[in-house]
C-alpha cells in the first residue's frame, strides 16, 4: 500500500520501527500518525460505531470527525489520525475500558501574549509572519506540523505571483514554515486549544496531551484560523469504511505516501475533486470515475480537460445513490439525476471500486469561534455557519479575528491574504509609530484581495462576503445605536 | 395563534409541559408559552438526576410520589424517557453529617423509602470506580430506588403526549404583559398576539421573578448561575448517582457511557450570566480525579451554563397569590426535573378544583413572613 515512486514528492520516510495492533506485530515509520500506519499495514476498519456497532474507517484524517478512535496503550478514544505512532506503541480496538495504570501529574503554565493565533495553517502562518513584527505572537496547532492543508496540496497554485502562483502547496508550506521559523514566535504544536473563555480579558486554555501540560493563555488579541471540515454526504452505505473525505484520502496519500485503494470513485467534480482526481493517478491509483449532481463540471476547465485526457470519464447530473461491500467499500451504484435532483430510474450503474471520496464541500469550523460570543450566522455561500467580520476580519466580539476558511471557504491563497490582514490589523495597537505603514500595507492586500475575487471562482465567495460584512455592520451599527 | 384559552403556562421545562398533559388529560382548554424552545432552560441543563433522598419531609414525599410516577410514565407517555433507577449515593464526610444523616434516613424510612447507611466498603462494593479515601468519606447513605431519567427525553414525551391531548405550545413566543383586572388574570400580551385566559402558570424557572413582577407580585427567587461538564463516552462503570453536600458536587454514568456532573463554580454568580468558566472546569475535573481516580484518563467533550432558581429555603413555589388565577409552579432551586411529575399533578388538581393528593399550602409564597426552615441537602 506505500507509494514507492512518486513523479511530485519525495517520501522521506523516518526509522522504521514496531507497534502492535490487537496483539500482531506491524512495521511503521516514524513520523507518520497510527491510522495511516494501519492503513499501511492493510487495516482500514478503525473503530465501530456508539448504537449499532457499525464498522468504521478513517473519514477526515485532520482530527475533525472521530471516526478513527481507537484505544492506544491502554487510553480509549484516541484520535489514530493526528496520533504520531511510537516505537512499541499498543493499539487496539476501542472497547473506552479505562487502563488501571496511575494517571501522570500534568503542569501547568501560564502564557502572556498580545496576540494568540489558533490555526497553524495558511491564514494563520501568514497572519503569524505579518504580526511578529510588531508584537508578541503565540502559534497554537494541535497537528505534529505546521502548514495545514498546504501539506497535501501537490498542484501548483494559480493567480498572481504575488500569492505564490505557480508553486505547490507543499512548497507554500515550506517557505510559510521558514519565516514563521526565522521570526520570534512561539510555536505550540501538538497542543489543541479546549476553550475560550472571557475574563474581561481573552483567555485560552490550551492542551498538550504528550507532554502532559495545560496552557492559560492570556492574550490580547485571538485570530482564529481554524480551517474547515469535509461535508458528508446522505447515501445507502456512507458508512462502510472506504468512503473518506477527499481531503483525508489527500493527506493519506500525499503526507504518508500511503496509497488508499486500488480503484476509486469520486463524489464532486470541483476543484477538489478533480486534482484529486489527478493526485491519484499520479500515485498509480486508477480512477473509476467522476460523478457530479450539477449539470456541468464545477472546477477549472484546465484541470477537467487533464483528467479527461487520462481516460476518467466524469459523469454530470449524476450522484452515488449506494455504497455496497462487506465491512467494506466494494462498489458503488450512481445514477442519474433529473432537474430535481431525484435519481431516474432505470439510469443506475455499477461501479466497481474498493474507495469512495466525498468532495462535495467544506463547512468552517466554528466549535472555537462559537465560544467567543462573536456572532454567527448561517450563510450558504460562505459554506454554513460563520463569524460575521468586518473588512479587516475582525469579528463583532472586538479583539476577536477569523482568517481563512473558517471565515467563508475559499483558497489557500486568499486564506494567506485573509491572515496578513487579520495580523496587521490586530497589531496596530502596538506598534507605536507605523500605524500608517500598517494600514497601507492593509490596503495592499485589500487590494489583491478584490483583484483574486474578481474571476469566474471569486464570485460566490465574494457574495458571501459582501453579506457577511453587511451583516457585521448592521449588527454592530444597532448595537451603537441601542 | 390562538387568542383564548383555559390555562397558560409560561415555560415549556419539564413542569410547564408536564403541567399541560396533566390539564390536557383533565380536559383543559391548555396553551403552553415559550420564548426560546422546548428544554432551553433549566431542564435542558440539568443534571438528569431524581432523588427522594430529602432532607424536609415536602420535598421527600414529592420526590417520591414523582419517582412512583416516573416508574410508569414511559409507558403512561408513550414513549421511552430513559430512566435508569441505579441509585443516589451520598456521600457523608464527618460526625457532624453522620448525626444529620441519621435524622434524614429515619424521616425517609418512616416514609417508606428504602434508605440505609452503608460503609466505604459497601460503597465500592456499589461503585467500585470510586475512592472513599480520595471522598474523604467515612460512610454514605444510599437508596436504590433513585436514579435519572433523559431530562430532554421526559420533557418531549410530556410535550407530545399534552399535544395529542390537544394543548397548544407555542415556541418562541415571549411574555410581554399579563393584564389584571379586579384582582384576577384577564389576558397575556406576547409579541405574537394576545390570549384571554382565566389561568397563568408562571412556569418559568429562572424567568418567573420577572414574570411575577407583570402582575405585580415581587418574588424572593435569585437566579443562580450553575455548571455542568459532560466526558466523552466509557466502558459501563456505575449504576449510582454520587453527591456530597459538603463538595456540592454530583455526577453519574449516562445512559450511552457520559459521566455527567457538576460543581459548584469558585465563579458562581447571582443574576443572568451565561459565560461558563474555566475555574468551574478544573476544579470539577479535580474532585472527580479524587472521587474516582480512573476518570483522570478521560477527555471532557463540553461543559455548559444554566440557571438555578433559588429560593430562601430552597423549596419549590407552588400554588395561588393574592391575584386570582395567577399560580405559581417555580423556585425549584435546582431540582425541578426530580419532582416535576408530582408537582405537575399537584397543580393540576388545584386548577380543576380536585382533592389534592398531598396539600401544598406550605409551599405558597406566605411562608416566607414568618421563619423559614431552609433544605439543607442540596448539590450542584
Amino acid at each position: 500500500m506505500r507509494i514507492i515512486e512518486h513523479p511530485i514528492i519525495e517520501f522521506k520516510r523516518g526509522r522504521k520501527i514496531h507497534f502492535y495492533y490487537n496483539g500482531k506485530k506491524l512495521e511503521a515509520y516514524e513520523g507518520e500518525t497510527i491510522a495511516a500506519a494501519l492503513y499501511a499495514n492493510g487495516i482500514k476498519i478503525l473503530s465501530k460505531s456508539l448504537r449499532k456497532g457499525r464498522p468504521r474507517g478513517f473519514f477526515c484524517g485532520i482530527g475533525k470527525c472521530s471516526s478513527c478512535l481507537m484505544k492506544v496503550n491502554g487510553i480509549p478514544n484516541v484520535r489514530t489520525c493526528i496520533t504520531l505512532i511510537k516505537e512499541g506503541d499498543v493499539v487496539e480496538d476501542n472497547d473506552m475500558v479505562l487502563p488501571e495504570k496511575e494517571y501522570p501529574e500534568c503542569k501547568f503554565t501560564k502564557l502572556n501574549t498580545d496576540i494568540a493565533i489558533v490555526g497553524g495553517g495558511p491564514a494563520g502562518l501568514s497572519a503569524a509572519i505579518e504580526a511578529a513584527d510588531y508584537a508578541n505572537v503565540l502559534l497554537i496547532d494541535e497537528n505534529h506540523r505546521l502548514g495545514g492543508q498546504l501539506i497535501k496540496q501537490t498542484h501548483k497554485f494559480f493567480g498572481s505571483k504575488k500569492e505564490k502562483a505557480g508553486t505547490r502547496g507543499i512548497e507554500i508550506a515550506k517557505e510559510l514554515e521558514d519565516e514563521v521559523r526565522k521570526k520570534n514566535i512561539k510555536i505550540l504544536l501538538n497542543t489543541s486549544v479546549i476553550g475560550y473563555y472571557d475574563r474581561g480579558y481573552h483567555f485560552l486554555v490550551a492542551v498538550d496531551k504528550m507532554n502532559r501540560t495545560v496552557y492559560e493563555i492570556k492574550a490580547g488579541k485571538i485570530i482564529f484560523a481554524t480551517g474547515a471540515q469535509e461535508n458528508m454526504l446522505l447515501f445507502d452505505g456512507n458508512d462502510l469504511p472506504g468512503v473518506y473525505g477527499a481531503g483525508g484520502v489527500q493527506t493519506l496519500m500525499n503526507v504518508y505516501g500511503v496509497k488508499p485503494g486500488n480503484v476509486g470513485l469520486i463524489v464532486g467534480a470541483g476543484n477538489v475533486g478533480l486534482i484529486l482526481a489527478y493526485q491519484l493517478l499520479q500515485a498509480d491509483v486508477e480512477v473509476a470515475c467522476i460523478v457530479e449532481a450539477m449539470p456541468k463540471i464545477g472546477g477549472y476547465f484546465v484541470h477537467a480537460a487533464k483528467i479527461r485526457r487520462c481516460g476518467v470519464p466524469i459523469y454530470t447530473g449524476h450522484s452515488i445513490k449506494k455504497a455496497y461491500g462487506n465491512e467494506h467499500v466494494e462498489g458503488a451504484i450512481i445514477a442519474k439525476l433529473d432537474e430535481k435532483w431525484n435519481f431516474i430510474e432505470g439510469s443506475e450503474k455499477d461501479i466497481k471500486c474498493d474507495f469512495i471520496c466525498l468532495a462535495v464541500g467544506l463547512s468552517p469550523t466554528i466549535r472555537l469561534i462559537a465560544q467567543t460570543g462573536a456572532d454567527i450566522l448561517f450563510i450558504n455561500e460562505a459554506g454554513g455557519w460563520v463569524a460575521l467580520h468586518n473588512e479587516y476580519m475582525e469579528t463583532t466580539k472586538p479583539g476577536i479575528y477569523v482568517a481563512g476558511d473558517l471565515a467563508n471557504i475559499e483558497e489557500a491563497s486568499t486564506a494567506m491574504l485573509e491572515g496578513k490582514i487579520a495580523g496587521l490589523h490586530a497589531v496596530i495597537e502596538f506598534a507605536k509609530n507605523d500605524k500608517t505603514k500598517i494600514m497601507e500595507k492593509i490596503k495592499e492586500y485589500m487590494e489583491d484581495l478584490e483583484i483574486f475575487r474578481q474571476g469566474y471562482f471569486g464570485i460566490r465567495p465574494k457574495i458571501a462576503k459582501e453579506k457577511i460584512w453587511r451583516k457585521y455592520h448592521e449588527k454592530m451599527g444597532n448595537r451603537r445605536n441601542s | 395563534m390562538k387568542d383564548r384559552a383555559e390555562v397558560v403556562i409560561i415555560g415549556a421545562g419539564i413542569n410547564g409541559c408536564a403541567l399541560a398533559y396533566e390539564l390536557a388529560k383533565r380536559g383543559k382548554d391548555v396553551v403552553v408559552l415559550e420564548k426560546h424552545y422546548i428544554c432551553y432552560g433549566a431542564t435542558g441543563r440539568c443534571g438528569a438526576g431524581i432523588r427522594q433522598q430529602w432532607a424536609t419531609k415536602e420535598n421527600a414525599l414529592l420526590a417520591k410520589k414523582s419517582v412512583e410516577i416516573f416508574e410508569r410514565l414511559s409507558e403512561e407517555l408513550g414513549y421511552d424517557i430513559g430512566l435508569r433507577q441505579g441509585g443516589y449515593l451520598i456521600a457523608i464526610h464527618d460526625e457532624e453529617e453522620m448525626r444529620q444523616a441519621k435524622k434524614n434516613v429515619e424521616m425517609q424510612r418512616s416514609i417508606g423509602l428504602p434508605v440505609k447507611i452503608i460503609s466505604p466498603d459497601e460503597i465500592k462494593e456499589i461503585a467500585p470506580i470510586l475512592d472513599p479515601e480520595g471522598m474523604e468519606a467515612i460512610a454514605a447513605t444510599f437508596c436504590p430506588t433513585d436514579g435519572h431519567a433523559n431530562p430532554f427525553k421526559t420533557t418531549y414525551a410530556y410535550a407530545r403526549a399534552a399535544k395529542k391531548l390537544g394543548a397548544k405550545i407555542y415556541k418562541f413566543t415571549e411574555v410581554k404583559d399579563i393584564k389584571v383586572k379586579d384582582g384576577k388574570v384577564e389576558e397575556v400580551v406576547t409579541n405574537r398576539g394576545k390570549i384571554k385566559t382565566k389561568y397563568v402558570v408562571n412556569a418559568a424557572g429562572a424567568w418567573s421573578k420577572e414574570i411575577a413582577k407583570m402582575v405585580g407580585i415581587n418574588m424572593p427567587n435569585k437566579p443562580v448561575r450553575k455548571e455542568a461538564l459532560v466526558t466523552e463516552p466509557i466502558e459501563r462503570l456505575f449504576d449510582c448517582m454520587v453527591i456530597s453536600f459538603k463538595h456540592g458536587i454530583y455526577f453519574s454514568q449516562q445512559e450511552e457511557g457520559q459521566i455527567l456532573g457538576g460543581i459548584p463554580s469558585p465563579e458562581e454568580k447571582i443574576g443572568y450570566y451565561t459565560e461558563p468558566t474555566f475555574s468551574f472546569l478544573k476544579h470539577m475535573a479535580y474532585m472527580l480525579g479524587k472521587y474516582a481516580p480512573p476518570l483522570k484518563h478521560i477527555n471532557i467533550l463540553r461543559q455548559w451554563t444554566g440557571f438555578y432558581d433559588v429560593t430562601p429555603d430552597a423549596l419549590p413555589i407552588l400554588g395561588e397569590t393574592n391575584i386570582e388565577g395567577f399560580i405559581q409552579c417555580n423556585g425549584f432551586s435546582g431540582h425541578g426535573f426530580m419532582i416535576a411529575p408530582m408537582v405537575a399533578k399537584l397543580l393540576a388538581q388545584l386548577i380543576c378544583q380536585e382533592k389534592l393528593d398531598m396539600p401544598i399550602d406550605r409551599l405558597s409564597m406566605e411562608r416566607f413572613k414568618g421563619k423559614i426552615t431552609k433544605e439543607k441537602a442540596v448539590v450542584g
